[in-house]
């Protein structure tokens, strides 16, 4: 298994994809982080809660988990490149007992996904610690409450990037793999918390988990004092971690044992 | 070379209305080259495919030195195959690609080097294989399949996009591979291109094992290959 592992990395690291993704989660963290802390969140309308405030600091981190769409999406493309190239059948003839192709493969864009949190996750520190200094507030919340928060938003981009993976693996087509990804994470699961009644799930689904993770309310806030819905309530960060995990397990043993049985032409 | 048999027996596929073999029996023997040809859509690539259990069959067995092919031991090590499907990411160098496979088939990386010699792609073992020519593509499926020094190969139309010294070299390393004693199958729709080329012969037709046998006895009652395979799908489905 650990040959497996480490030949699924080689693949890996013989693509652009491990730069590619550092660079967008360094981006993704520290630009996108910076721009929003620095734009300063009190001068939108409706003005939003500045980063001296604990509720500033969890909306800025809790936006950032809005763009755990891209480890989901780098999962999906990396296995769907693998049917596109045709490279599926070299790896099923290497490793034809698939299961355990696919486990390594979870793995390794498991930790690939840690690896964009982790880096986004230093680069919205930074750019947090950094935007207070420039604007000569202090952070609202303390540095280890800090620290927690990123390394759960870490944990769920390792996530997300399995969830990724399963997409990929059960829709094959990259192109209606990525059009999937993209259109729950960014479209449909936003909608759902829209229709009074169904969105009670919503804090069950995998977006809704993320920002209890995170006790980022700030979505459902807004649409509840815009609109006449009754929002749902959020679950606890700890019921968020359970259900991403949840998800991650269903999400693996889909991966896994979907390809199993099917024909590789 | 301790090679292996490839038994193929009763072997049956359908893709919904589409009967794309029946019941196909045969063998490929160690130290022989044999053909499997057939027209276009005859069910060579399904079979091929099911002897490597890349796709299942609904009916049959086909075996490799006695196991079926997701049974062996070590895989690459004993069958190094080039198919459709062995395709290589186009971001990956020749080298990025060897060696991500050599490690997850369990081969030492110096078959890198060695299979980059064989297959004479040395040179472009460096560049992006977005930037190969089909045939370079081809020399490098087939040293994928070679990093494990396998036995036996099963090969899926391989001169498909070689360049005519590329076809003559692939036909002298064929031959003396299973010189050494290694076990070769190989597919074709192209009669000329296994004239000289195999031992033995397996026809199919219509998902149907029409002939096979040696090749001399193939010939032997016909004036050539071309009227011996065309009056042996015939026979079949007149």
């Amino acid at each position: 298994m650990i040959a497996l592992v480490r030949g699924e990395l080689a693949k890996l690291l013989a693509t652009r994809l491990p730069v590619a993704t550092l660079l967008t989660a360094l981006g993704c963290g520290l630009g996108f982080t910076a721009l929003l802390a620095l734009a300063g969140p009190g001068n939108s309308t409706p003005p939003l809660p500045g980063i001296e405030t604990p509720e500033g600091v969890s909306l800025v981190v809790g936006m950032g988990g809005l763009l755990l769409f891209v480890p989901a999406l780098i999962g999906t493309i990396a296995v769907t490149g693998e049917y596109r190239h045709r490279s599926i059948g070299t790896t099923f003839l290497t490793v034809p007992r698939r299961g355990r192709a696919l486990v390594a493969k979870l793995v390794v864009f498991g930790g690939l996904g840690f690896a964009y949190g982790a880096v986004a996750a230093v680069g919205t520190a930074v750019a947090l610690v950094g935007s207070a200094a420039l604007r000569g507030v202090a952070l609202g919340v303390p540095a280890g409450a800090l620290v927690a928060m990123l390394a759960q938003l870490a944990l769920a981009a390792a996530v997300y990037a399995v969830l990724g993976v399963a997409i990929g693996a059960l829709a094959r087509q990259q192109l209606v793999a990525v059009g999937i990804v993209l259109g729950y994470f960014y479209f449909l699961e936003h909608v759902l918390l829209l229709i009074p009644g169904v969105n009670v799930i919503h804090p069950f689904l995998p977006g809704g988990a993320t920002a209890a993770l995170t006790d980022f309310t700030f979505l459902s806030d807004a649409i509840g004092a815009q609109l006449p819905i009754s929002m749902p309530v959020a679950i606890s960060p700890i019921g968020g971690a359970l259900v991403l995990l949840g998800y991650a397990a269903i999400a693996a043993v889909v991966a896994v044992a979907v390809p199993l049985r099917r024909d590789v032409r | 070379m301790n090679s292996h048999a490839i038994e193929v027996t009763g072997l049956s596929k359908r893709f919904g209305e589409v009967e794309a073999v029946r019941a196909a029996s045969f063998r490929a023997e160690p130290g022989r080259v044999t053909g499997f040809l057939g027209p276009n859509g005859a069910g060579k690539s399904t079979t091929l495919a099911m002897v490597l259990g890349l796709s299942r069959p609904d009916a049959g067995t086909a075996r490799i030195g006695g196991a079926a092919y997701r049974d062996l031991d070590d895989p690459t090590g004993t069958v190094g195959a080039v198919l459709d499907s062995t395709g290589a990411h186009p971001s990956m160098t020749g080298r990025g690609h060897l060696r991500a496979y050599a490690e997850l088939g369990g081969h030492a990386r110096r078959r890198v080097d060695d299979v980059a010699l064989t297959t004479g792609i040395t040179e472009y073992l460096d560049r992006r294989i977005r930037g190969y020519s089909t045939g370079m593509r081809r020399r490098l499926a087939l040293a994928t399949a070679l990093l494990g020094e396998p036995s036996v190969l099963v090969l899926d139309e391989p001169s498909n996009g070689l360049d005519p010294a590329g076809i003559v070299w692939l036909r002298e390393f064929l031959r003396a591979f299973a010189g050494r004693g290694g076990t070769v199958l190989l597919s074709s729709h192209v009669l000329t291109e296994l004239q000289h080329s195999i031992d033995d012969l397996v026809l199919i037709d219509r998902g149907r094992v029409a002939w096979s046998g040696p090749l001399d006895e193939f010939t032997g009652a016909a004036s050539s290959l071309e009227s011996a395979f065309l009056a042996h799908t015939m026979e079949v489905h007149p």
